[in-house]
């Protein structure tokens, strides 16, 4: 730094002048107000065993409501919803992977089609198809049962699925699979020994993805599940219909945490593609 | 306008990118900085534009110092080695852009893009200022580039390599009209190149550097005769390093004690029989192979282990040969 | 592919097929259906269903685009200089806030607005700590277009954020250079160089986040009581849910099919433009 001289103003994008450093902490801080204070908001809400206006803090805080996990309802939608993702995940990859694939090495236009085929789900408004998928599942009697929540879950999971493993498989050159056949290895075999292994990491990147999708799934749930198989965000629901807003607080929290573990995780780890699919969650 | 920087320091981590860089750039002049990669001489050009801000020292525009002055209160207008015209503007917006931002007067935006695209000899080209830049070849874009830094009226016009990007023979004569511009306008111009003899042929000024600190500077005929350190000697010119002393009768002996620097150019090859004149060095070699390059031929003669190469005009015979340099042109250093 | 023998490759192809039955069972033939359904009542092809959304819905169908436009006005009314001021000034920190409500599923989103929102909510119960507004004032915004446009707002400014971060981030900085060079501040290099430059990928996320506003329904559920025009998601809900009309909610389905594909045909106009 120069010592001679007063402040510099901004060159090359840094600021050293006051008032370039005072408008950061201001966007700063009104961020921070911004995104911080509706979830602050929650927090409070699901400690308040009394909270009466104006006071800023609820008058008696206690963890009563939070105690709630561990017991009858709540833990029962958490844990349905924790089985449910599992199943869903583990299908889903199943099911995506060779799809994604072939995507990833068919000739076009086959590969883009594919693709474009995997997309169309999140491309339409997801109610109306949802409703319209409860009432086929009510005909086959699958409302109301768990196959069917995992099987509407499935419809949108398989889209982050596809795609993210899509993306991944093209990373992987052809040129290392060609190695592998030229040597006389079949394309299966090459599949299994050489492609799969070294795509793992976005396996477990697309795993993650599609669990805290059908963990966070609440319309399919909504129409196909309740109210026999309920999860944590229908139960949320209903507790908010019922103004337990505590309660709701609580259950809001509780779904939050997968979100942030991976936020925390992702900044070293995942790469920024798969960000761009959380905002369909 | 005058241009000097003084004690001019910046680093980057564990790198010295310029190292007290002190130079004064004559006003009115076309003054070249050369050197190698990772010389300095690009952040000595950003520091001038005001694109970095140096760790420690000064910079003076006339009688300003605008050390950490915003680049557009420079007065001094920059072409980029990539151009960056901005793509989705015609010629015209490109030119226009700074006009704008200035709140010049339309009519009178119109009149000094018009004048700008004639200086840089575009505007013979039908439709030019509606065109975008992907439209245009490499050439026309370049002056477009300069058009729209000279738009400005800068009192100082910097550039950034601005040939890199060219094919080599529209580089020989896009730097002649460069020059030809700088000399019609009056404009002081600092041209940065690796290619030290783009920067000799259109210069008033060199400026060697070499790690972050400046070699040499002079002008192209005394740098190049006159070179201070082996460095110099070798960067300019087509040159021959010898690890060699020379004996009081002229004659060069292998030695790690010295270096020896000639000019391919400046070598004669004699019969071995001859005695060499007076006032040349000397030393006995064989020619192992001969090069055509067009305008003349090239030779590489083997002398004791190291292998130097001699320019002329006619095809050299084979075999062993006496080369013959002028002491004036050999450049002897000693290592230490 | 072009390697394996026909053997394996009906192994892959059958392998395939799990994938799609799930797409084909879970939302081809629901769509279909439901675009049938909503031409059909009392086993009859007809076109009652949309002549009752025509008079029962219509204005929901204003409100519906307004909601969403407000939504995207605002989203994009702040995601762009943010963005291009980030591109120019970093933050890890602003950045890394941004990313927070990509990781807020939109029920939560939906329920926290609710009660942040809400007249005596935790919004004006802070302003009322820092001494901003008086004990008497209440918030009358959370249960109408307003509240539920913040609420949208703010989930879809994550995503939006992040796409033109990476499409300004995509646009040279010796463009930018040449335009700082010339004079230009924060603002001139924002809309003159980056937005034009980054246009493309502006568009596509106009696209989706309109397409997934208009659409939304996790959140006005949590947010509205069901009085007043409603989002045409909700109207859809209640008039398969508590009328058990499957053919009007259809009808109101493909209206809402219908909105989203508009805003994906003026998105493929501009593309095939260029």
């Amino acid at each position: 730094m120069n010592a001679t001289g007063p402040p510099a103003p901004s060159l090359r994008g840094r600021p050293r002048g006051l008032p370039a450093l005072a408008l950061r902490a201001a966007l700063v801080a009104v961020l921070l107000a911004a995104i911080v204070g509706p979830l602050a908001g929650l927090v409070l809400w699901s400690v308040a065993e009394r909270w009466h206006w104006p006071a800023v803090l609820p008058q008696q805080v206690g963890l009563k409501y939070w105690a709630r996990i561990t017991q009858g309802d709540l833990l029962a939608a958490l844990t349905r919803g924790v089985a449910i993702a599992s199943v869903t995940t583990v299908a889903a990859l199943v099911a995506a992977i060779p799809v994604s694939y072939g995507a990833a090495r068919a000739r076009l236009p086959l590969g883009p089609v594919l693709l474009m085929l995997f997309l169309l789900p999140q491309a339409f408004p997801q109610l109306p198809v949802f409703a319209s998928a409860a009432v086929l599942f009510y005909r086959w009697n699958l409302a109301g049962t768990y196959a069917g929540v995992v099987l509407i879950h499935l419809v949108g999971g398989l889209v982050y699925a596809v795609w993210t493993m899509t993306a991944v498989f093209r990373a992987i050159g052809e040129d290392i699979e060609e190695a592998a056949i030229n040597l006389g290895a079949s394309v299966t075999r090459t599949f299994f020994r050489i492609s799969l292994p070294l795509a793992l990491p976005g396996v477990v990147a697309s795993s993650i993805l599609v669990f805290i999708y059908s963990l966070d799934e609440f319309t399919g749930t909504l129409l196909v599940g309740a109210p026999y198989v309920t999860t944590l965000p229908v139960y949320m629901y209903t507790a908010s219909l019922g103004y337990e807003l505590q309660i709701a607080s609580v259950t809001a929290l509780v779904l939050m945490v997968p979100g942030v573990l991976l936020l925390v995780l992702m900044e070293r780890f995942l790469r920024a593609e798969y960000l761009a699919f959380f905002g369909r969650l | 306008m005058d241009v000097r920087v003084e004690d001019l320091t910046k680093r980057y981590g564990q790198v010295t990118a310029l190292d007290g860089v002190s130079q004064a750039f004559p006003s009115g002049a076309l003054t070249a900085v050369v050197g190698p990669s990772g010389c300095g001489k690009t952040t000595l050009l950003r520091c001038l534009a005001g694109f970095v801000a140096p760790d420690r020292g000064r910079l003076w525009m006339g009688d300003r110092d605008v050390t950490y002055t915003q680049p557009q209160s420079r007065d001094a207008a920059m072409v980029f080695q990539s151009y960056a015209l901005w793509p989705h503007m015609t010629v015209f917006e490109n030119l226009a852009f700074a006009l704008r931002l200035r709140k010049v007067p339309r009519r009178d935006i119109e009149q000094r893009v018009r004048e700008a695209l004639d200086l840089v000899e575009l505007d013979r080209v039908p439709g030019i200022g509606e065109r975008r830049p992907r439209q245009l070849s490499g050439g026309q874009q370049q002056r477009v580039a300069l058009a729209r830094a000279i738009v400005v009226r800068p009192q100082v016009l910097l550039l950034d390599e601005p040939l890199s990007n060219l094919d080599a023979k529209i580089r020989h004569r896009v730097r002649v009209e460069i020059r030809a511009l700088q000399r019609r306008t009056g404009i002081t111009a600092i041209y940065v190149t690796h290619d030290q003899e783009e920067a000799m042929s259109i210069a008033d000024m060199v400026v060697v550097m070499e790690g972050g600190r400046v070699a040499q500077a002079g002008r192209p005929e005394e740098v190049y005769a006159q070179p201070k350190s082996p460095f110099v000697a070798e960067f300019l010119g087509s040159t021959n390093v010898l690890a060699a002393v020379m004996d009081p009768d002229g004659r060069i002996l292998p030695s790690a004690a010295g270096s020896l620097i000639f000019r391919a150019e400046d070598i004669r090859l004699a019969s071995p029989q001859e005695p060499a004149p007076a006032g040349s060095a000397w030393v006995d070699g064989e020619v192992v192979d001969v090069l055509f390059l067009g305008a003349g031929y090239r030779a590489y003669v083997r002398v004791g282990e190291e292998v130097i190469m001699a320019d002329h005009r006619t095809p050299m015979p084979r075999g062993a040969v006496r080369a013959v340099i002028p002491l004036e042109k050999v450049f002897a250093f000693s290592r230490d | 592919m072009n390697a394996a023998r026909p053997a394996e490759q009906l192994l892959w192809w059958l392998a395939a097929i799990p994938a799609t039955m799930v797409i084909i069972v879970g939302f081809g033939f629901p769509l279909v259906q439901s675009l049938v359904a909503s031409f059909t009542r009392d086993g009859v092809l007809t076109l009652a269903n949309y002549e009752l959304v025509y008079r029962l819905y219509r204005q929901d169908v204003v409100y519906t685009v307004m909601v969403a436009a407000a939504g995207l006005v605002l989203t994009f009314g702040i995601g762009i200089p943010l963005s291009g001021y980030l591109r120019l000034h970093h933050s890890q920190t602003a950045e890394f806030l941004l990313k927070v409500p990509l990781f807020v599923p939109f029920v939560v989103v939906g329920h926290a607005m609710r009660i942040f929102l809400a007249p005596r909510g935790t919004l004006l119960v802070f302003l009322h700590a820092l001494g901003l507004v008086s004990q008497d004032t209440t918030l009358a915004i959370s249960e109408g277009w307003i509240g539920l446009s913040i609420a949208l707002a703010w989930k879809h400014l994550a995503l939006v954020v992040l796409l033109l971060m990476g499409a300004f981030r995509g646009v040279g900085e010796e463009y930018l250079e040449a335009a700082r060079g010339f004079g230009a501040g924060t603002f001139r290099q924002i809309w003159a160089v980056m937005v034009p430059m980054a246009a493309p990928s502006i568009g596509l996320a106009v696209v989706l986040s309109l397409t997934s506003m208009l659409a939304s329904f996790s959140i006005p559920l949590m947010m509205t009581k069901g009085s007043g025009p409603q989002m045409l998601m909700i109207d859809l809900y209640h008039r398969y849910g508590q009328h058990g009309d499957f053919g009007t909610a259809s009808a109101i389905g493909v209206v809402s099919y219908l909105l989203a594909a508009g805003a994906a045909y003026y998105y493929l106009k501009g593309v095939a433009r260029q």
